[in-house]
């Protein structure tokens, strides 16, 4: 049976946010997990409002960007601003394998969620904090926003035109927000692993600037030791000659000359005067034929039609609508799409009475009481 | 690890990671980096280099001194906690056959390496690590983690549109793959351990590049136009201070904020109110900026800004980073003794387990004529 089955049976009550804490659920729900998105009509992913197409009722339930990421899932409308509200996630968590959450920091106490609070009543929980600067040290409540931690992680620094300023990677990219979901999702599963065979969860603290930094981490051990990495465009250290040559059709074409051996193979002791006559896929042909590795730089409007790159990262879903994937596969399958991204509170009630196992009257009290609200608060 | 340090995560848990010759070096750096993350948690992993050694081991940035073939800071971090072992000259697969009859739980490799064979064969999970997507025409083309940057679409993301496209420093097209490398470690690990037998696991470079430019790819499919690199014009920008530089970031309800740290009535015309305004007239508006953070010290700014909520935030360097207050106090940089090359200070795996951290070993080394009897017994 496949790996896409390995979770099944592991409970994640999901609040995670934007990228970073509702992908991580994502790929837990793709490796099988009961994956329950909370939110309410006051606390959206903000994916809804971000990516929201129009202003036309149910708008909230469009965005391309949050039915990117929150395939596989179920979702309920929990008002925990209420003590019902609070009341009914807690009575969820009780019996749940795992939360993961990016709020800002101070926003989990005061829901009363604390990693002690849930492993008194569910000591096998695993709790996975993803934040900006971690849950201590002085900048614990720093708060940051995609592109900062490409700058305070350290990357940006090395990141640049030799002549100027450092670069992050910017609002449409937002890289150490990307990242975290890769590292986070293993973390998580080696938790659940560890709670099953100890009893005993975890309170997992992943700082996304730390992680940010790791990427880099050979630079760091090296300025330790007074070794200084600088911007240098597309140049690389122990590469001769590594950079980007427009090519006759405006393309630009990334090429890689390791070394010696390598440049003794280059078509034209002037590259790029050669790129600069041939259409760039022909560019790349003779130099990949070289055993030199060259490729166009593409867009996304480049990728969206070049789904032989995508392997099993994107998927076309039945209904047309296009959803991020797994950047692997198991047995050469793509994901298993069982459910696509749940309308808010979509699943409320399934809940409600299959996990909290509440009756009609009860629902419809929480119903009327607004504590399970499914339209956004004005 | 000290004597005395508890079990960590992974104790227990053995795993066999093959270097292919034949692989990328990009492709040696992402499997490299999820060996040593499961390493660092505890698990046992045994590096088979290929004859020769691994190539990483004469890559930079090198330390100033040092052996030979240790002395590289890319070799050392990358391969935390292992245990390095040489292949015989003649039969790297066959050595790898012989280790794998021993108890290993999981197999990672490189690039259609044989030895996936060979595991397949005995029911060892495995994780292959690729350069290219399955099945593409191009499989066998030559790749760098530069080239692969450009095919997942991020090296168009990042620079000035006027001038080519940047690559992110370091090496990112392949740590990314690294991480996910290690995720698909551990649902092999819980798939076998739940008894499904699990089916070999593979990704490559440029498929999880475009996993997380997805955004690019998203908006394409939505306007129908692809986001692109935007330099000077972008809506955060990366702003010289007195003492270097900071990334101006905020959200659509901080710009506020922003007017209040500045202090410039001017920043409230209304031409600026939206987002739109700020990002059509995004030069008039970082002109005046500039002086107020030209006029600044970085730290002063920083702590300024986040008492205001506006999450900006100073470009730090790797050196920076060694002296940060947050990641001293929160213990990040571990202090790691080497045999040969003394104490060096490195990052340690990115989490806080119940407030523990897993401070890296230095990779070790034994013969394989010694290890293949110790796995055999």
């Amino acid at each position: 049976m496949s790996t896409t089955k390995a979770l099944q049976g592991v409970r994640v009550v999901d609040f995670g946010q934007l990228t970073a804490g509702a992908n991580t659920s994502a790929m837990l729900a793709d490796l099988g997990a009961d994956v329950i998105k909370v939110e309410s009509g006051a606390y959206m992913d903000l994916f809804r409002a971000v990516g929201a197409r129009d202003s036309e009722p149910g708008w909230w339930n469009r965005s391309p960007q949050f039915r990117f990421t929150n395939r596989n899932k179920r979702g309920v409308a929990f008002d925990l601003k209420s003590e019902e509200g609070r009341r009914l996630v807690f009575e969820l968590i009780k019996d749940a394998d795992v939360v993961v959450e990016n709020f800002r920091r101070g926003v989990l106490e005061r829901l009363g969620l604390t990693y002690p609070a849930l492993a008194a009543a569910n000591p096998r929980i695993v709790l996975a904090s993803i934040s900006s600067q971690g849950e201590s040290g002085p900048n614990r409540m720093h708060a940051s926003f995609g592109s900062t931690l490409d700058a305070t992680g350290g990357v940006a620094s090395i990141t640049g035109y030799a002549d100027g300023p450092p670069a992050i990677s910017g609002m449409d990219v937002n890289y150490p927000d990307q990242i975290v979901s890769l590292f986070a999702t293993g973390i998580v599963i080696a938790a659940v692993r560890e709670a099953k065979r100890t009893g005993r969860g975890a309170h997992l603290d992943l700082s996304q600037r730390e992680i940010t930094s790791f990427l880099i981490g050979e630079e760091i051990l090296a300025a330790a030791a007074g070794v200084s990495a600088t911007r240098s465009g597309n140049a690389q250290a122990g590469i001769i000659l590594q950079d980007c040559f427009r090519s006759a059709d405006g393309r630009w074409v990334a090429v890689t000359v390791a070394d010696e051996t390598a440049a003794a193979k280059l078509p034209a002791p002037d590259l790029a005067a050669w790129i600069a006559g041939q259409p760039a896929e022909q560019a790349v042909a003779v130099l990949a034929a070289a055993g030199i590795p060259a490729a166009v730089s593409l867009d996304g409007l480049d990728l969206l039609h070049r789904p032989d790159l995508w392997g099993h990262t994107l998927i076309r879903h039945e209904d047309g609508s296009l959803v991020k994937g797994m950047p692997y596969d198991f047995g050469g399958r793509p994901l298993e799409i069982r459910r696509t991204a749940p309308d808010l509170g979509q699943h409320t009630e399934e809940v409600l009475t299959g996990i909290l196992g509440l009756g009609p009257a009860e629902i419809e009290r929480l119903k009327t009481l607004g504590v399970t609200r499914a339209e956004p608060s004005s | 690890m000290s004597a005395r340090e508890p079990a960590r995560p992974l104790a227990g848990v053995s795993i066999l990671e093959v270097n292919n010759p034949a692989a990328p070096i990009a492709v040696r750096l992402a499997a490299s980096l999820a060996g040593k993350i499961a390493a660092d948690l505890g698990a046992a992993v045994v590096k088979l280099e290929p004859a020769g050694g691994d190539p990483t081991r004469r890559l930079p940035p090198f330390l100033p001194i040092g052996p030979e073939g240790e002395r590289s800071a890319l070799f050392q971090f990358l391969n935390t906690g292992k245990n390095a072992v040489t292949a015989p000259d003649a039969g790297r697969v066959e050595a790898a056959g012989i280790l794998l009859k021993g108890r290993i739980d999981l197999l990672l490799c490189e690039d259609g390496d044989p030895v996936l064979a060979a595991a397949g064969g005995r029911g060892i999970p495995s994780v292959e690590v690729a350069g290219w997507p399955a099945g593409v025409a191009d499989a066998k083309a030559p790749l760098s983690d530069f080239t692969v940057l450009a095919l997942g679409g991020l090296l168009d993301m990042v620079g000035d549109p006027a001038r080519e496209p940047l690559r992110l420093g370091g090496h990112q097209g392949a740590y990314a793959a690294g991480l996910s490398t290690f995720t698909a470690l551990m649902a092999q690990l819980v798939a076998k351990e739940a008894g499904l037998a699990p089916e070999p696991a593979r990704l490559s470079l440029v498929e999880t590049m475009i996993w997380v430019n997805w955004k690019a790819i998203c908006g394409a499919e939505a306007d129908g136009k692809a986001p692109t690199r935007q330099g000077d014009r972008s809506e955060f920008q990366v702003i010289p201070c007195r003492d270097g530089w900071i990334a101006l970031v905020f959200t659509v309800t901080q710009y506020g904020a922003v007017c209040d740290l500045i202090g410039d009535p001017r920043l409230r015309d209304p031409k600026f109110a939206t987002r739109a305004g700020r990002i059509r007239y995004g030069a008039e508006l970082y002109g005046m900026l500039k002086p107020w953070f030209a006029a600044r010290d970085r730290e002063a700014i920083y702590a300024e800004a986040q008492g205001r909520g506006v999450p900006l935030g100073p470009a730090y360097t790797p050196a920076d980073l060694l002296e940060d207050p947050q990641y001293l106090a929160r213990g990040f940089i571990a202090e790691m003794t080497h045999p040969t090359l003394g104490t060096l200070k490195l990052p340690q795996v990115p989490v806080q387990w119940n407030g523990r951290s897993f401070a890296p070993s230095p990779v070790g080394a034994t013969t394989f004529e010694a290890l293949a009897r110790v796995r055999a017994a």
